[in-house]
C-alpha cells in the first residue's frame, strides 16, 4: 500500500472545468459539485460566477480539460449551453465531454442532451451519482 | 495514448487557430511526468524563452492571484502587443490526489484576451511552492510566444521558496495582520524575496505594516540581494493602487538587472541539469531494483554479506550501465 502522500504519476489526474454563465450568481451548487469532484481525486478548475460563454470555452481549451460542467439556475441553460458549444467547436475543443445542473424541467434536459451534453444532473441527485456518472462518461470516451 | 507531440508543437509555434489547444495540450503532457514529458521537453530545446519570469509567492489570501489580475491588466494596457503567460499553483490533495484550482477565478476578465493564456496547475505531491510540471509548462510558454511568465505558486510558509529557481525576479506578497518584526527577521522566505509588495494596502494596520518591513529590511548592509527601499511596495490590488508604479519598479529592474539575472538563469541551469541526472537516476534505479526479484539485495545486506553504502554504489553503477 503506498503512501498516502505519494502520487501515482502513470495516472495524472483528470482535469475539470466547473463554472457558471449568464447573470445568475447562485454558485452553491457548483461550489458543492467542485467539492465532491475533488474529494474523488479529480483536479476542478473553477471559473467562479457570471461568465461568458467564451470566457468558459476559452478557459476550457487553456486548461485542457477533459469535461466541463455548468451550473444553471436562470433558466437560460439552452441558450447558454449552444453558446458554450459553438464556441468549444471554434477553438476546436467539441470533444469536451458537457455536463450541466440545476433547476432544468425534463423536457430541456431532452433537449440538451440532443444537443450534446452529455448528462444533466437535477437537485436532489446525490453526490455518489454524480461521480459515478462523470466517471462513466470519462470511461465511455476513451473506448470510443 | 497516442500523440503526434512534434505536430503539437509545430502547432504551438506557430499563429493558427489552433495554437493555444497545442500548447495546453503540451503542457497536459509535460505535467504528466511520464516518458512522454521528457520527450516533450527534450523536442522543446531551443524553442523561444520568455524574456521575463516573474515569480509571486506569499501566504495563501495575501492576495496574489489578486495581484497578478492587476499586473496583467496594467502590462496589456501599456503594451497591446505583449504576449503573457500565467502559470497558477494550487495544492493537491494529500488524501484524494484531487485538486481545487481557483486562482483563475481573479483572473477571469483576462479569458478573452487573445494574448493571455492562463494556466492552473495542481501541485500534485510536490513541495516547495511549485508543481513538478511547472519547468514544462514554462517551457511551452516560451514556444506559445509568452515574451512575459508570471508564476503564483501555491500559499506558502516560511520555507517553499523553490520559486528563486524559476524565476528572474520573485515577489513577496504580504497582507497587513501577518506578524511584526519578528516574522521579518525569520530566514526561508524573507531572504527569498527581490521585491516585496504589501497588499490590501486599503485594509487597517497596512502603513505600519509596510513601515515595520521597511525598517526591519533597512537594518541590513550586507543585503544579499541588495535591495533597495525602493524594493518594498504598497499597493492594493482591489483598489488598483500602487500597481503602475510596482510596474514601473519592475521595468526600470529589468533594465538595470538584465546581466544578473542572465547569470541567474545560467546558473539554473546548472541546477535543473543536476535535477534532471538524480531523476533519471532514479528512474534507472527503479527499474533495475523491480528487475531484481530473485537475488533480493535486501538479504545480502541482511546475511552481513556487503554494507549497505558498498551495495548502493553498485546498484547505481548497475543502473546506470544496463539501462543505457
Amino acid at each position: 500500500m503506498a503512501s498516502s502522500i505519494a502520487f501515482a504519476p502513470q495516472h495524472p489526474p483528470i482535469r475539470i472545468l466547473i463554472g457558471k454563465v449568464g447573470l445568475d450568481g447562485h454558485d452553491r451548487g457548483a461550489k458543492y459539485v467542485a467539492h465532491i469532484l475533488r474529494d474523488a481525486g479529480y483536479e476542478v478548475i473553477y471559473t467562479g460566477i457570471r461568465r461568458a460563454p467564451e470566457e468558459i470555452a476559452e478557459a476550457a481549451v487553456q486548461e485542457d480539460v477533459s469535461v466541463v460542467g455548468l451550473s444553471f439556475l436562470s433558466g437560460a441553460h439552452i441558450a447558454l449551453f449552444r453558446r458554450v458549444i459553438e464556441q468549444l467547436r471554434r477553438r476546436c475543443a467539441g470533444q469536451v465531454v458537457l455536463v450541466g445542473g440545476g433547476t432544468i424541467p425534463p423536457d430541456d434536459v431532452r433537449t440538451l442532451k440532443s444537443m450534446g451534453v452529455a448528462e444533466v444532473f437535477t437537485p436532489g441527485t446525490s453526490a455518489r451519482t454524480i461521480v459515478d456518472r462523470i466517471g462513466q462518461l470519462l470511461d465511455n470516451r476513451q473506448v470510443a | 495514448m497516442n500523440v503526434d507531440v512534434e505536430a503539437l508543437i509545430r502547432e504551438a509555434g506557430t499563429a493558427g487557430p489552433g495554437r493555444i489547444r497545442a500548447a495546453a495540450r503540451l503542457m497536459t503532457i509535460a505535467e504528466g511526468g511520464s516518458g512522454a514529458a521528457v520527450n516533450v521537453l527534450g523536442k522543446l530545446a531551443g524553442a523561444p524563452e520568455p524574456r521575463l519570469v516573474l515569480g509571486l509567492t506569499g501566504s495563501p489570501g495575501s492576495g496574489k492571484s489578486s495581484l497578478v489580475d492587476r499586473l496583467l491588466q496594467h502590462c496589456r494596457a501599456e503594451n497591446p502587443d505583449s504576449h503573457i503567460g500565467v502559470i497558477a499553483v494550487d495544492p493537491s490533495s494529500p488524501y484524494s490526489n484531487g485538486a481545487f484550482l481557483g486562482d483563475r477565478v481573479r483572473m477571469m476578465r483576462h479569458a478573452g484576451d487573445p494574448n493571455i493564456f492562463i494556466r492552473s496547475a495542481a501541485t500534485r505531491g510536490h513541495i516547495g511552492g511549485l508543481a513538478a510540471g511547472v519547468f514544462g509548462m514554462l517551457k511551452v510558454m516560451g514556444l506559445a510566444g509568452c515574451d512575459m511568465v508570471l508564476i503564483e505558486t501555491v500559499g506558502v510558509g516560511q520555507m517553499e521558496i523553490e520559486i528563486e529557481s524559476l524565476a528572474d525576479l520573485v515577489l513577496i506578497v504580504l497582507a497587513p495582520g501577518q506578524g511584526d518584526a519578528m516574522q521579518f527577521q525569520k530566514a526561508g522566505l524573507m531572504e527569498a524575496g527581490d521585491v516585496f509588495v504589501v497588499n490590501k494596502g486599503d485594509c487597517a494596520g497596512a502603513a505600519e505594516f509596510h513601515a515595520q518591513l521597511m525598517a526591519s529590511l533597512r537594518l541590513i548592509d550586507h543585503d544579499r540581494k541588495q535591495r533597495g527601499p525602493d524594493a518594498v511596495r504598497l499597493v492594493s490590488a482591489r483598489e488598483d493602487h500602487g500597481i503602475a508604479e510596482l510596474l514601473d519598479y519592475l521595468e526600470r529592474l529589468r533594465d538595470t538587472e538584465a546581466a544578473r539575472w542572465l547569470a541567474r538563469r545560467r546558473t539554473r541551469l546548472g541546477t535543473h541539469l543536476r535535477a534532471a541526472v538524480l531523476e533519471l537516476a532514479q528512474r534507472r534505479l527503479e527499474a533495475e531494483w523491480s528487475g531484481l526479484a530473485e537475488s533480493d539485495p535486501v538479504e545480502r545486506v541482511l546475511r552481513g554479506e556487503t554494507a549497505l553504502a558498498d551495495l548502493a554504489g553498485e546498484l547505481l553503477r548497475r543502473a546506470v550501465l544496463d539501462n543505457t
